[in-house]
């Protein structure tokens, strides 16, 4: 790895683990490996926002180039959002892409995509299914969101509906994950997602 | 946490009088480090160059960043529009001779110098402006053509004198005298 590359994330490292926002709990970073070409992230889900009580982890990928090109960010936990993919956890957003600069840090990046998840733009999606919901139907998407927040992120807010709903089509032989990504496509609408799922 | 602690023992041991001068200073020292590290490699500027708006970086970091994105050159921290052209490298004393370990990158661009006003440094006999330049082009037949186009260095054209004092009627009686003498050579031209 160059050696600027090593030098500046070690430098960031320290300086993340000194902020403020660590004493508050808002953001976190732990090294995978020694040559610190991958990290380990972690934010908390924005108050007032579905995400508000979960724990998001971050797989945090630093290139040869950091800091003259963005670190690779994707998100471990599953997360419905119009900007991250429900799928993969890719993220779209500009800072990660065309819009990066230099000096970003690490604590910037996290604090970032803290902002993103309390501000989505539906009108520049990373998932299209997602950013429909959100722009046709928000309390189903914010429903939704809670939801995935409880299941994957450890969120406090339980959803009887949607876990009966899934639980119907788990002892129909459908594998959980699965039963819940079709249900949250279709609006909880139990009908089609059988549907869609046996077509 | 940890740094919350320590920085409240570093405020009591600085409001202490005698015990805390040690550790007071170590944290001005720290302080000034900081205020001079290079915004992309976070390490104390080497080369140090600032940007218009006021960004320190080393140069080598700053030569990288634009030559990664050569169509789109701003400023790693504002975003400011930047190029090569308009940073200004910070000279220090003695820091100047460092020599950069990274033999590709080009010299850091000079300083711009401005030269002090003409006026103050003094060019005597040619200047612009002030001093008086003037150029004039006339038309006309060998021999008197030829002293209608001039070139005036050094001396201020003067101006009209006040009307009604004696100069103003020379003035006006030698350019008579002179309209007269170009109306006869041209009847004579004419003539001839």
């Amino acid at each position: 790895m160059a050696n600027i590359a090593a030098q500046r994330i070690k430098r960031e490292f320290k300086e993340v683990i000194k902020s403020e926002e660590v004493a508050k709990c808002a953001i976190k970073v732990e090294l995978v490996n020694d040559s610190y070409t991958e990290l380990k992230g972690e934010i908390a889900g924005p108050p007032d926002t579905p995400y508000e009580g979960g724990t998001f982890v971050l797989e945090i990928k630093v290139p040869e180039t950091y800091p003259f090109n963005p670190p690779k960010v994707r998100f471990m936990t599953k997360i419905w959002h119009p900007n991250i993919s429900s799928v993969t956890g890719a993220i779209c957003l500009d800072i990660l892409k065309d819009q990066w600069a230099a000096a970003m840090t690490l604590r910037t990046v996290l604090l970032s995509l803290q902002a993103l998840l309390s501000a989505a733009e539906p009108d520049d999606p990373q998932d299209a299914v997602v950013a429909k919901q959100y722009r046709e139907n928000l309390e189903m998407f914010q429903i939704t969101a809670r939801h995935w927040t409880n299941v994957y992120a450890g969120g406090p807010h339980v959803n009887s509906d949607c876990d009966d709903k899934i639980r119907r089509l788990v002892d129909m032989g459908i594998e959980e994950h699965q039963a819940r990504a079709a249900l949250s496509s279709y609006n909880w609408d139990l009908e089609r997602a059988t549907e869609q799922l046996f077509s | 946490m940890a740094s919350s602690a320590t920085e409240t023992t570093k405020e009591s041991s600085t409001s202490g009088s005698g015990s805390g001068d040690n550790s007071e200073t170590k944290d001005e020292e720290k302080k000034d480090d900081s205020m001079f590290e290079c915004n992309i490699c976070l390490d104390t500027a080497r080369d140090a160059v600032v940007s218009m708006c006021g960004h320190l970086f080393c140069w080598p970091c700053l030569h990288q960043w634009l030559e990664t994105r050569p169509n789109r050159q701003v400023c790693p921290v504002c975003k400011a529009a930047i190029s090569k052209e308009k940073v200004v490298p910070l000279y220090g004393r003695g820091s100047t001779k460092q020599e950069d370990p990274r033999e590709k990158v080009p010299p850091r661009p000079a300083g711009q110098r401005t030269e002090p006003d003409p006026a103050t440094a003094g060019f005597p006999g040619f200047g612009f402006g002030e001093n008086g330049f003037h150029m004039s082009f006339g038309i006309g037949a060998f021999p008197f053509g030829f002293f209608t186009s001039t070139l005036n260095f050094g001396e201020p054209r003067p101006g009209a004198a006040p009307r009604g004092t004696q100069q103003h009627l020379e003035e006006q009686f030698l350019s008579k005298v002179f309209l007269w003498l170009a109306v006869l050579f041209i009847f004579w031209l004419l003539m001839a």
